[in-house]
């Protein structure tokens, strides 16, 4: 038909990768960009600095990833965030106070912590499917109830004297190589020597590892199972999904509770990272910046797209601005322009070239 | 039967009204345990502290009506405040006079504040992008623009006639002695300074009016109808004629024009510009307009249920603060208020609907 058919075809073909990977693409140009610009942007310390930073920001967008292709929204994540945070911390603190082990304040303050993290995720999902709220105004709900138990718990105050082993983990690596001593795994060497010391090479963040197993397991489940298949038959068309013999409510009940379940986790990252329970209003920002992981990301609000490949590779481009602009030695609020000008460019690649980003 | 009827009448009256019944209960709540609660003075603070809230909910209401939403409005009274204070203070550095520098400063704040809303529209109206999102992205552009304006430290040194104005009554009444309008009375004894009466705040008297005039557009003229026509079926408006995208582009330059007349009276009532000035507001913008009425869906909502709504939160805020509970518990009220009201309207769907 086209006198020019072959090389139309392939043409199409490019700008469609370049459409549907344009997120990818704008990373690595911004990585190059930024280690040229940048002084010691490029480095294993500042990559590691980059994925250690953007760590609970990846769990909030991958839960929130799930909510956005089902079709709904969940605002309340920050704040659960804070409130499992000073909860385990809480429990931890006053466990370990009262002379018990340091393993078992830990393992208690964890896992109650995770569990208490569920119910806002339970009681989202039974408002929004039993008793039809939106998404917007019942996660926003939690959103004030969840701040308030956060801040009535910690009182304003960080909460400290945790066990002292909970920052060793939040502050693991795999593996340690010091010139010296050689190569160890999850041990870090005794070293005396300040230049010893500032040699040390530190190799993958202990949580970074977690995280990203506690991902793929997740992405596996939205990509491969049958249960991510009925999240996007939702998002896509509620109607279809219950014809298909989709439990639709139950569904959406367990995908509140993953995304609740994703701050939780994040929630206690904060406890052994900080080694302090931690909750301020500022929390509320982090739901804000997920969600726009997630759009960058290729998720669309109306449901049924996304990936959590996608949302990580928001969360790095996310990451790697704040970081790069920063060793740019540019003032903070200048992020906050770039991303809601990516935000904007994001969802407009979608809108204007729709037949490049989905089709093949 | 006939009792039935008339259950189901009052019924639907109670239901139809719940929020301004609840509103009224917990003013008489608060009145009882607190001190002083119901007083002139009281009152009169809690429609100070409503102010931003009330002007953001203001705007949102239109936004929700048409079925988007708004974000920026929070942070976008910081933009606004912050180039308001800003012109004030390089023109009188440049020796203007106050009043040409108070006034240039209000009117640059509001003609630069429509340049989101316009943005927004567009972004929504022409390139169908979803309010969600471009909205979302205005906000962290008019945050980082309002840094850049202020450079991270809030902008003190204003003209001092901006404190009167903003901290101004309209009317002053010493029992007995002095009557005045605007004008503080002067040469006052310190007993006679702590009788004085002083009645209807000037920045109320702000928001009220610009209130009442949309709420008059809204309730009362074709573009008002036309909001509705649009949130209820875009489709259909578009069949009946109406310059739907002209429309959007519109209503969120309203809703920014408020958020950016926010900031003024934040700019007039505290002396500084500072850029996170309203942000916190905005979810209690949101609230307050779904607890009066509106769905997010858009098509319903009304400035009165707004204005409830608004109320409701200013009186408990007020509230609690008398009653020296922790304000944290404030977040917890709201939160349980808000889907409590969506709750409402969703059992009753036939009740909070008018009678046809």
């Amino acid at each position: 038909m086209f006198p020019f058919g072959m090389s139309r075809t392939k043409k199409r073909k490019a700008l469609s990768f370049i459409g549907r990977n344009w997120a990818l693409l704008f990373l690595i140009l911004m990585l190059m960009l930024f280690s040229i610009l940048g002084k010691h942007f490029f480095g294993l310390r500042n990559f590691s600095n980059i994925l250690l930073a953007v760590t609970t920001l990846l769990l909030l967008a991958s839960g929130e990833t799930f909510v956005i292709i089902s079709g709904g929204i969940d605002l309340s994540i920050g704040f659960v965030m804070g409130f499992v945070c000073v909860t385990s911390a809480i429990i931890m603190r006053d466990l370990h106070a009262a002379g018990f082990p340091q393993a078992i304040s830990i393992l208690a303050g964890s896992s109650i912590g995770i569990l208490l993290g569920l119910i806002p995720g339970f009681v989202n999902g039974v408002l929004i499917t039993k008793l039809r709220v939106p998404p917007f105004i019942a996660t926003l709900g939690m959103w004030g109830i969840a701040n308030g138990l956060a801040w009535r718990l910690c009182e304003g105050f960080p909460i400290a004297f945790l066990p002292p082993k909970a920052r060793d983990i939040g502050m693991a690596y795999i593996a340690y190589y010091s010139p010296k001593k050689g190569f160890s795994l999850f041990d870090r060497p005794v070293l005396t020597e300040r230049a010893d010391i500032l040699n040390l090479m530190k190799i993958i963040p202990l949580s970074v590892l977690l995280i990203a197993i506690l991902l793929v397991i997740f992405a596996f489940i939205l990509s491969k199972r049958k249960f991510g298949q009925h999240t996007y038959a939702i998002g896509g068309k509620v109607d279809a999904a219950i014809r298909a013999g989709v439990n639709v409510p139950w569904h959406l009940i367990k995908v509140y509770v993953i995304s609740s379940f994703f701050a939780a986790c994040a929630g206690l990252l904060l406890v052994f990272k900080l080694n302090m329970g931690i909750h301020t209003q500022y929390t509320s920002s982090y739901e804000l910046f997920a969600i726009a992981a997630v759009v960058i990301g290729g998720a669309s609000l109306m449901g049924g797209k996304g990936s959590i490949w996608g949302t990580v590779i928001g969360v790095l481009l996310i990451g790697t601005l704040n970081n790069g602009l920063m060793m740019m030695g540019l003032p903070i609020f200048y992020r906050y322009i770039a991303i809601g000008c990516i935000l904007i460019v994001a969802v407009l690649i979608d809108q204007l070239f729709p037949e490049l980003v989905y089709k093949e | 039967m006939m009792d039935n009827k008339n259950l189901r009448k009052i019924l639907i009256g109670i239901a139809g009204r719940w929020i301004l019944i609840f509103l009224a209960l917990e003013i008489i709540f608060f009145s009882i345990f607190g001190t002083n609660y119901f007083s002139l003075r009281n009152l009169q603070n809690i429609l100070l502290a409503s102010t931003t809230v009330a002007l953001l909910a203001t705007g949102e209401t239109f936004v929700i009506i048409t079925g988007g939403i708004d974000l920026s409005v929070g942070f976008m009274v910081g933009f606004s405040g912050v180039i308001c204070a800003k012109v004030m203070v390089t023109l009188q550095a440049a020796g203007a006079s106050q009043a040409v520098a108070i006034s240039s400063g209000i009117i640059a704040a509001l003609l630069l504040g429509l340049l989101p809303g316009l943005v927004n529209g567009l972004l929504v109206a022409k390139l169908r992008v979803p309010p969600f999102i471009a909205t979302f992205g205005m906000l962290g552009i008019a945050y980082g623009f309002a840094e850049i304006i202020c450079n991270n430290v809030p902008i003190m040194g204003l003209p001092t006639s901006v404190g009167s104005i903003g901290h101004g009554y309209l009317v002053y009444w010493l029992p007995g002695k002095v009557f005045a309008f605007l004008q503080k009375p002067e040469n006052l004894t310190r007993l006679e300074l702590q009788n004085l009466v002083s009645i209807i705040p000037n920045v109320t008297v702000i928001t009220a009016i610009v209130i009442g005039i949309f709420a008059f557009i809204l309730a009362r003229t074709k573009f008002g109808q036309h909001t509705y026509a649009i949130g209820g079926s875009m489709d259909a408006a578009e069949r009946a004629g109406i310059n739907v995208k002209r429309h959007l582009i519109k209503v969120y330059m309203i809703s920014s024009f408020f958020a950016s007349l926010a900031g003024v009276t934040y700019v007039l009532r505290f002396i500084t510009g500072r850029a996170p000035a309203g942000s916190a507001r905005l979810l209690d913008a949101v609230v307050a307009v779904v607890i009066g009425g509106a769905s997010l869906y858009g098509g319903t909502g009304t400035i009165l249920g707004t204005v409830i709504g608004v109320l409701i939160i200013g009186a408990l805020e007020i509230g609690l603060v008398n009653l020296a509970i922790p304000t944290y518990n404030l977040y917890i009220a709201v939160g349980c208020i808000l889907i409590f009201a969506v709750l409402v309207d969703q059992f009753f769907p036939g009740l909070t609907r008018k009678e046809e």
